[in-house]
């Protein structure tokens, strides 16, 4: 929409805003962002818009196929697993577990990884090397492997498995806070409102923050991704959700012993994994994109 | 060179030495005795008792108390498994070599199955081949591995019957255990059975491996696409297309051998990505590997193990990562010695 010039002075966007011009570009990456979307309102509507509670046995039923096959029944659109609960229901629910848990996972991961690396790009000396020596150790252990001790630790359970990926995803924001926030630290603007008398923590809120954000947004998409799957999995090997909770790795693994008689108990699950890994990452991949190009002009 | 390694070890040193911290007090953070935890002797009298805390030195500092596991470590001596009551280092290496072998081979496999493939995606760069490259690499990084494994082991082992779902060798052959890599040991032995036995171990791998590769190949792929793309913007490209080569020649001399530098140096970064898949995939084949005794482990409530496991795991997959530092420093002279530079 062509704007007409009554004012003087130029309107110049945030950093947040024409990230968000150029992210909007490729059409594939607005899909991506719907697919998100739709994601998100399911986990928050879950209770509201599943035809039946995902425990609920319905024992008339077990193990009806989806609608679309010969022996289906439309009332329970996407079959029933073997205790004869409705896969549907269940699959909205997992929505709120796995991808809706993956996003409260990766803010508090994120606040806490934010604040950690602006600390340490603030200090100097044996202490901060000590700390960057540390996440490169912490770092290189495999996630999984990190989060199987932390769940020894604390014991199984989905609420422990939480704090465990919210611990082995803090490293990587420590990091590239640190990283950026110490590259913006020796640009002239900083220095410039340094000139002015502004203290260190007043440069980081009003001058440094707003121009790193994006990298925040973007490295937060690709730790969901990650927390998405680590979730399943620790799910899928019994030490997340427990068993009747609709988590998606955790249906999974009650599928498998009927893997060769009723199929669409394991491939459900495994697709609704697949499909918000893939809606994740093309967010993601969109803003990484949208970075590039903003770079590059 | 000399500096190079001498930083390489300095690192490592360093790094055992915070892994080690951090395993000691895990014996601290795990529910019960941390006496019991860091010996696995679960089942001693209070005599035995008092005799393992004389030798750790139970009663003295923090420090002595960590300096004492530690010389515990280098003597081999990691406590006993509170499951099976065998020493833990003899349960790691008995399943160690098979983690290696499932690890490196699928690492290898990534690596020229990716590499290639992403070359290939940045000569026809924003052209129809590239737009399938990047959406393929997007499902395969995507996919959670567990799914797969399942996936692979109905379509290949159950519906078509073409490869085995389970193991690492069939239960006929006999192998007698000298390296511990499987492969390598039957090279090695004289049964007549020799090449029925290395078919049928190579038949056991193929389905793992792939499912462990699909991902860091996918990685790879988009690593070195970026890599090649770098590579064809620089001036020496540019200087090669005006001494009037031919693209295929360009490629071929100059751009494949510079963008395959800049990907190795990221091989390492993703090994460790590599082995947390390849835990999962160990647990779904039934591989007799590390990972899979590990997750065990858990269902157990066996802490030695898990603490052994987690500083031999880690250990293993630093020395990859010093190794492939290393191969990049062959390739690359500009990262042996700076004055090659500049």
């Amino acid at each position: 929409m062509a704007r007409d010039k009554i004012y003087q002075e130029e309107e110049f966007p945030t950093p947040l805003m024409q990230l968000w011009h150029n992210f909007k570009q490729p059409p594939v990456v607005v899909i991506g962002f719907g697919c998100f979307l739709f994601l998100i309102v399911l986990a928050i509507l879950s209770s509201l818009i599943t035809p039946y509670s995902p425990v609920e046995n319905h024992l008339n039923d077990l193990l009806l196929p989806p609608a679309w096959s010969n022996d289906g029944n439309v009332s329970f659109l996407l079959g029933t697993d073997n205790l004869g609960r409705d896969m549907l229901s269940r699959l909205i629910h997992g929505t709120s577990l796995t991808f809706g848990l993956s996003i409260i996972v990766v803010m508090a991961s994120l606040i806490i990884g934010v604040i950690i690396g602006s600390l340490s790009a603030l200090t100097k000396g044996v202490k901060s090397s000590f700390l960057n020596h540390f996440l490169d150790v912490i770092l290189s252990i495999p996630s999984l492997l990190l989060a199987i001790v932390i769940v020894a630790i604390l014991g199984p359970g989905l609420e422990n498995t939480l704090w465990a990926i919210i611990m082995v995803l803090i490293p990587q924001f420590v990091h590239i806070t640190r990283n950026a926030v110490k590259e913006e630290f020796t640009k002239d603007y900083v220095l410039a409102s340094r000139l002015d008398g502004a203290n260190s923590f007043r440069i980081l809120r009003y001058s440094v923050f707003p121009n790193i954000i994006e990298k925040l947004i973007s490295q937060a998409t690709l730790a969901q991704s990650a927390a998405i799957l680590d979730i399943a999995a620790l799910g899928f090997l019994g030490l997340g959700a427990p068993i009747p909770m609709p988590e998606w790795g955790a249906m999974l693994a009650n599928g498998i012993d009927l893997f060769y008689i009723a199929p669409w108990t394991v491939y459900l699950p495994g697709l609704a994994i697949l499909f918000s890994v893939i809606a994740t990452n093309l967010v993601g991949e969109g803003m990484r994109h949208a970075l590039k190009v903003r770079k590059e002009n | 060179m000399f500096i190079f390694t001498l930083r390489r070890f300095n690192l490592f040193f360093f790094t055992m030495l915070l892994l080690t911290i951090l395993s000691f007090s895990l014996s601290f953070l795990f529910p019960g005795e941390q006496l019991v935890n860091l010996t696995g002797q679960i089942n001693a009298t209070p005599e035995q008792l008092a005799v393992l805390a004389n030798e750790y030195q139970h009663q003295a500092g923090f420090i002595t108390q960590y300096f004492n596991y530690v010389s515990h470590l280098f003597h081999g001596d990691m406590g006993y498994s509170m499951a099976s009551h065998l020493p833990v280092a003899t349960e790691i290496f008995n399943r160690l070599p098979a983690t290696i072998e499932l690890t490196s081979v699928a690492l290898l496999v990534a690596m020229f199955v990716g590499i290639p493939i992403g070359f290939f995606a940045a000569i026809y760069h924003r052209k129809t081949p590239d737009n399938i490259i990047l959406g393929v690499a997007m499902i395969g990084y995507s996919v959670p591995v567990f799914w797969l494994g399942i996936l692979a082991i109905l379509v290949f082992s159950i519906q078509l019957g073409w490869l085995p779902s389970a193991g690492q060798i069939s239960l006929l052959f006999e192998i007698e255990h000298v390296t511990g890599l499987q492969l390598i040991d039957i090279l090695l032995s004289d049964s007549p059975y020799k090449w029925q036995a290395f078919i049928d171990a190579t038949r056991h791998l193929i389905l793992p491996v792939i499912v462990v590769a699909l991902a860091p190949a996918t990685i790879f792929m988009r690593l070195a696409r970026t890599a090649m793309l770098e590579v064809l913007e620089t001036h020496y490209i540019k200087a090669a297309k005006a001494k009037g080569l031919t693209f295929w020649q360009i490629i071929y001399r100059h751009a494949m051998r510079n963008a395959f530098i800049k990907v190795i140096r990221d091989v390492g970064l993703q090994f460790a990505n590599l082995v947390t898949i390849a835990m999962v995939t160990e647990v779904i084949f039934s591989w007799p590997g590390i990972g899979r005794w590990l997750i065990e482990s858990i269902y157990q409530r066996d802490y030695t193990a898990i603490q052994g496991g987690l500083i031999v795991l880690s250990t293993f997959i630093f020395i990859v990562h010093i190794i492939i530092d290393f191969v990049y420093a062959a390739l690359n002279p500009l990262a042996r010695e700076p004055r090659h530079g500049a």
